[in-house]
């Protein structure tokens, strides 16, 4: 079992800025779009170290409507 | 590895889930709540005497159907009273007025109580939401400017 982190903040305005820790490669893009789905569109994102790892498979299941 | 999103909330909700944040945002700025109910045409309490300010919710409307249309709920604190309306299109707006405050106060007023509104259901729908996904919810705090912060851990296979 492997534990992912998120730490979440929602503005006075609602925006939403979150942090997704514990992934290789492009595996928090998956977690990433979980929230997307459930809050909104995303304005920007970014990248920090070990982006390029190689990939990890992560499954969110489940569909969200806003 | 770790990545940082900002993402712009959505609001298509239903009456109980937007009401729900209001009354919760209202609260929590010091309002009390006034009344809720069904009007039929213009509210015409408050666009008569005092300086009133509408503003639009950003980013809002209603779930298909006609659940909520029509509906209002009014809060009030220190003289100021602010009506938050979902009109006939599920259009949302809130409506400010108070006697003896100037335009910018009101329109900061309804402003605030809007984004604390909106900011109310995000963090209603991210918890209910997260919670069915079985994600564990170990910290939550407001910070001095407001903003709610979670943390969240997740455990997977």
């Amino acid at each position: 079992m492997k534990a992912r982190e998120y730490e979440i903040t929602i503005g006075p305005t609602g925006e939403v800025e979150i942090h997704v820790d514990g992934f290789q490669g492009r595996g928090c893009l998956e977690a990433i779009r979980f929230f997307e789905q459930v809050v909104g569109e995303t304005k920007d994102l970014r990248h920090t170290s070990g982006f390029y790892e190689p990939g990890e498979d992560v499954r969110i299941h489940g569909e969200q409507r806003h | 590895m770790s990545a940082v999103a900002i993402i712009t909330p959505i609001v298509i909700s239903s009456w109980p889930a937007i009401s729900s944040a209001l009354v919760s945002a209202a609260v929590s700025m010091g309002f009390t709540v006034a009344n809720e109910t069904v009007h039929a045409g213009q509210n015409r309490d408050l666009r008569q005497g005092p300086l009133t300010v509408t503003l639009d919710v950003p980013n809002s409307s209603a779930v298909t159907g006609g659940l909520g249309r029509g509906q209002s709920l009014r809060v009030s604190r220190d003289g100021v009273t602010a009506e938050f309306r979902r009109d006939a299109r599920g259009h949302d707006s809130i409506c400010v007025t108070g006697q003896g405050f100037s335009e910018e106060t009101l329109r900061a007023l309804g402003e605030e109580l809007s984004g604390r509104t909106v900011q109310h259901y995000v963090l209603a729908k991210l918890k209910s939401e997260m919670a069915g996904h079985g994600m564990d919810l170990v910290e939550e705090s407001v910070d001095e400017n407001n903003a709610v912060r979670l943390r969240v851990r997740h455990w997977q296979n």
